[in-house]
């Protein structure tokens, strides 16, 4: 008795000391966003006096943020869709077709997320520029794509590799062609990884600040990384402003994640699958 | 199985296009330029085979960097890993909330680099820092600490920063890691009378191993080429404290311009994270890549 | 699931690719009809309907001539690293730039900004600051004009000052004692004496030349050759380095930029600043704690030697693969126009390079405050301009560093510097 009682405040203490962690300094972002420029500065004391939204209504009002925003929905979506599209039949056939090559294809994966990006946005610049994508979404979705399909190739395989091979094999006996088997089969039993590189995917690309800075030049494509960059004057530091474009660029990921997150859990039930 | 063989190829083609298509040639391009001395500035653009190479392994800057680099991946990554994988464990266990638990542990990662970055830049002033006010108020420090502007403390703030931003990432791998491990093998554990360290021990960590490499490895990636967070809140200094390779590497590239010497850097950097990898999947052993690959 | 979710990344990707087409073509500029400038620059302070206004007079003045800027982010690293990847990769797509004042003479060497010494004949020269026209002459011609300019200047508490008896510094040494006598009267403990920019980035460079010339040192002598490990320089260095060891600056200068010392000064914590101009109009505004009592100077000098400020400030050029260089001009003339460079110091509060406007009577009335910097600009000295100055930088940024946390004392630092420097301009040290 006492001691499911001390598991279970050890398990709140532990809850508690996880979430003051994450969400310290985030909450300190909301209470910027929500103080007013005199008090900025201010401590004590920690939390507003006058609080107050211009900090909000001028992130909107001064810069075309809702458009910022879809664009880098826009461009986040569409290099998740592709990164698991590409990413899941690739590594479908890494964990369970028989080819050649394969340790060098994950090799290759990893070697091209080692270079580090500032030494290859210059020519990476001239490739975009020569196919046209100049300020297009379409030049940030293949460069993202690009440096996210290793990752995902990476956990895709493992999540994949891990489903029993009965099961593969069960499915195939049944008649499934390996395309079949894959789709109705690994897929549902890997969502969990699917979930995760898409969650992982969909943030990176998000946030990804060089590329966007290098490639866009206006609105028409500017994402929000590149957007909130924007705020700042020559000299000056709107850190009230910051805050809320931080927490206001956060919400769509939340919801996101909100969704997805479901989802890695839901993976499998236990038992039927593996018994 | 030919067909299986062709079906595979067929399958891997999309990714191989995208990879090869896009990035190798950049990535050759900067290579390639590693053997030049190239000055845009001057007009010069000479083949100098491994001058550049050369003239690194005696640059006393390039060292400190590399030194710095290291450190604060040993240190990151290993405070991430132990941290992800503690709050992983914590939130497989079913609680009320534990959905919201779960978007808050990711609202670090989620918050785009350049403004975490600046927040914690705030967080650390030493005049207006709510870190310096906290400390103070809890009687630990009788003089404002010089978190940014210390030699010392400087790479250690920015740790702590790398840390709090990219746990999540080893969180949410390790717990879909978790996930996949079924639960009568815990069944079965506890029935024969493991107590839970054990049961991690022969259960969980075995099962979680695949994972564990995967977050390993693109962790050190990401922290040895750590740029835009260390950038902001520091600049590289105070006194080149916290220049860590990549820093190094833009100031050569795009603030002096040479880019023969910068590409020559960013190799070495390629290099020094290709080997640390190798070490990782030698670690792992030839059962990892039988296991993985089949 | 997971086929309606592949539905909707192949749709939204199908979207995506006729969006991005439509784009490429409305990006691709017509050769027929009115000709578009693009012109690039950091955001502009204050309201941006102002500067559109500005632009929308200038085409309407050149008829057949249309203007569409785009921003840069502010950071002035990520201005330069956008020029350099685009300029090196030959882009037209943006015909005038706005520089930074120590990037004209590299982009000028590298080739890629046009000669524009037909804007500046000689007695239009002598228009604007000496200063920034050295700086943005390249063996002999101009490749630039001078937009803006700015200068370090000395912010300090009348109040506090009055109170005690003291004068506006004229020397260091006064500076110190002024501000010692003030920390232990006042006996704050939120006070600070003295603060300024000491984070290892070009800010400091700025801050430390002040010093350096001040005390009669240099980086480099009349004939290019590196002198920066004098007497003089170890001397200012040392001084900056004391400046924190007595307390007179807080420790937190070593990593202080502009913004995180304007805002001590701002909040009535410090009594001596060392800042640019910009500061000003946020001191004087509406709720500032400082409002009224802060007093703007020229730096103090070291004795026997006349006080130094760093010349800041932003210039016009036109891109080298620019398709329309005359209509670039033609803007470039406008914007630094006696006429527009009034209308912008009124307006937007920039402070115009041309001299003469700064005894102008509109100029005069409507910001008192800037006609009041003639004086401080006209000390203002440039840094060392040469193609090769970035590189200079980076080598004296660490060291410079190093010696104010202690790392390195001064003399080492500097001498340290110089032969890297050295090296750099006379060896085969720029790979």
């Amino acid at each position: 008795m006492i001691r499911a009682f001390l598991t279970r405040s050890g398990l709140v203490f532990l809850l508690a000391a996880t979430a003051l962690f994450c969400l310290g300094p985030v909450l300190w972002q909301l209470v910027t966003s929500l103080k007013p420029e005199p008090e900025l500065t201010r401590l004590p004391p920690i939390l507003p006096v006058h609080p107050t939204l211009t900090h909000y209504a001028a992130i909107f009002s001064g810069h075309p943020f809702f458009r910022i925003i879809l664009n880098s929905f826009i461009v986040a979506a569409t290099t998740t869709g592709l990164s698991l599209g590409i990413g899941s039949l690739a590594a479908f056939a890494l964990a369970r077709l028989g080819f050649g090559g394969k340790r060098i294809l994950l090799g290759v994966a990893l070697a091209i997320s080692m270079f580090p990006p500032i030494s290859i946005v210059s020519p990476l610049y001239l490739v975009i520029r020569a196919l046209g994508l100049r300020d297009t979404w379409w030049a940030l979705v293949v460069t993202h794509t690009t440096f996210a399909l290793p990752l995902t190739l990476w956990i895709l395989t493992s999540f994949f590799r891990e489903v029993p091979g009965e099961l593969y094999r069960a499915a195939q006996l049944d008649g499934c062609t390996p395309l079949g088997a894959f789709r109705r089969v690994l897929l549902p039993l890997a969502t969990p990884g699917l979930a995760a590189a898409a969650i992982l995917v969909f943030i990176f690309s998000w946030n990804e600040f060089l590329f966007a800075l290098t490639f866009t030049t206006t609105e028409a494509s500017r994402t929000v990384p590149v957007g909130i960059a924007l705020f700042p004057g020559l000299h000056e530091v709107p850190y009230g402003e910051l805050a809320a474009a931080s927490l206001v660029v956060t919400v769509p990921i939340i919801l996101l994640v909100l969704f997805f997150q479901r989802r890695i859990v839901e993976g499998l039930t236990a038992g039927a699958v593996k018994g | 199985m030919r067909s299986e063989r062709h079906l595979g190829a067929v399958l891997v083609a999309p990714a191989i296009l995208v990879l090869v298509g896009v990035a190798l040639l950049p990535i050759l391009l900067a290579a390639g330029l590693s053997l030049e001395r190239r000055l845009p500035i001057f007009d010069i653009a000479e083949f100098v085979g491994l001058a550049n190479y050369r003239f690194l392994a005696f640059d006393p800057r390039f060292w400190v960097s590399l030194r710095n680099t290291v450190y604060f991946t040993i240190v990151s990554v290993s405070l991430e890993l132990l941290l992800g994988l503690a709050i992983a464990l914590l939130l497989q266990r079913s609680f009320r909330g534990r959905g919201w638990m779960r978007v808050v542990v990711l609202l670090p990662w989620a918050i785009p680099t350049v403004v975490s970055a600046r927040m914690w830049e705030w967080l650390y002033n030493a005049e207006f820092g709510l870190l310096n006010y906290v400390a103070a108020l809890a009687g630990l420090t009788t003089q404002p600490v010089n978190w940014l502007g210390d030699p010392f403390w400087a790479l250690h703030a920015a740790i702590v920063m790398d840390v709090w931003k990219t746990m999540p990432f080893a969180a949410i791998l390790l717990l879909a890691g978790l996930q996949t491990i079924p639960r009568d093998l815990y069944q079965a554990a506890r029935v024969d009378g493991a107590n839970p360290w054990q049961i991690f021990r022969s259960v969980t960590l075995p099962l979680l191993k695949p994972m564990i490499l995967v977050v390993l490895l693109f962790r050190t990636l990401d922290a040895f080429r750590v740029f835009d967070a260390v950038y902001v809140l520091t600049g590289g200094g105070p006194a080149n404290s916290t220049e860590t390779l990549s820093i190094y590497t833009y100031k050569v590239l795009f603030q002096t311009l040479q880019f023969g010497y910068g590409s020559a850097l960013a190799v070495v950097t390629f290099a020094a994270v290709a080997l640390i990898s190798l070490l990782y999947l030698k670690l792992m052993g030839g059962a990892y890549w039988r296991r993985l690959l089949g | 699931m997971r086929r309606a979710t592949r539905r909707i990344a192949v749709s939204l990707a199908l979207a995506a690719i006729l969006a991005g087409c439509a784009r490429s073509e409305e990006s691709s500029r017509q050769t027929s009809g009115p000709v578009t400038v693009i012109f690039k620059h950091g955001k502009i302070a204050g309201d941006p309907a102002l500067f559109s206004s500005l632009l929308r007079r200038f085409e309407a003045e050149h008829p057949g001539i249309r203007v569409r800027d785009e921003i840069l982010p502010a950071s002035t690293d990520q201005q330069h690293q956008f020029y350099v990847i685009s300029l090196e990769g030959r882009s037209s797509e943006f015909d005038v730039l706005s520089m930074d004042v120590i990037w004209v003479q590299e982009f000028a060497r590298a080739g890629w900004i046009r000669d524009l010494s037909h804007l500046l004949p000689p007695h239009e020269r002598e228009e604007f600051f000496s200063a920034p026209i050295a700086a943005v002459t390249y063996e002999g011609r101009a490749y630039a004009v001078p937009w803006y300019v700015d200068a370090g200047l000395l912010y300090y508490r009348k109040d506090l000052l009055d109170r005690y008896g003291f004068r506006p510094p004229t020397t260091w040494q006064e500076l110190v004692t002024a501000a010692q006598t003030i920390l232990k009267k006042e006996n704050d403990p939120g006070l600070r004496g003295f603060v300024w920019q000491g984070k290892q980035y070009e800010g400091l460079i700025c801050n430390a030349l002040e010093y350096v010339w001040s005390a009669g040192g240099d980086v480099l002598g009349e004939d290019g050759r590196v002198v920066l490990a004098s007497r003089q320089a170890s001397m200012a260095l040392d001084f900056m380095r004391e400046l924190i060891d007595q307390q007179v600056s807080p420790a937190m200068v070593t990593s202080a930029d502009e913004e995180a010392t304007r805002r001590l000064f701002g909040e009535g914590r410090a009594i001596f600043l060392r800042n640019w101009p910009y500061a000003w109009n946020l001191f004087e505004r509406e709720g500032s704690p400082v409002r009224g009592k802060v007093g703007v100077a020229q730096l103090p000098s070291f004795p026997g030697y006349p006080p130094a400020a760093t010349l800041g400030g932003w210039q016009l050029g036109v891109n080298r693969y620019s398709r329309h260089p005359k209509a670039a001009e033609a803007l470039i003339n406008f914007l630094t126009s006696p006429e527009i460079q009034r209308w912008m110091a009124v307006k937007i509060g920039y402070k115009p390079s041309r001299k003469a406007l700064y005894r102008d009577p509109e100029l005069l009335r409507a910001q008192p405050f800037i006609a009041s910097l003639y004086e401080i600009f006209l000390l203002a000295r440039p840094r060392p301009v040469s193609p090769y100055y970035l590189m200079l930088s980076q080598v004296m940024q660490p060291e410079f560093s190093a010696a104010l946390v202690g790392v390195k004392s001064a003399e080492q630092a500097l001498s340290d510097a110089e032969r890297q420097m050295s090296r750099i301009l006379f060896g085969k040290g720029a790979r």
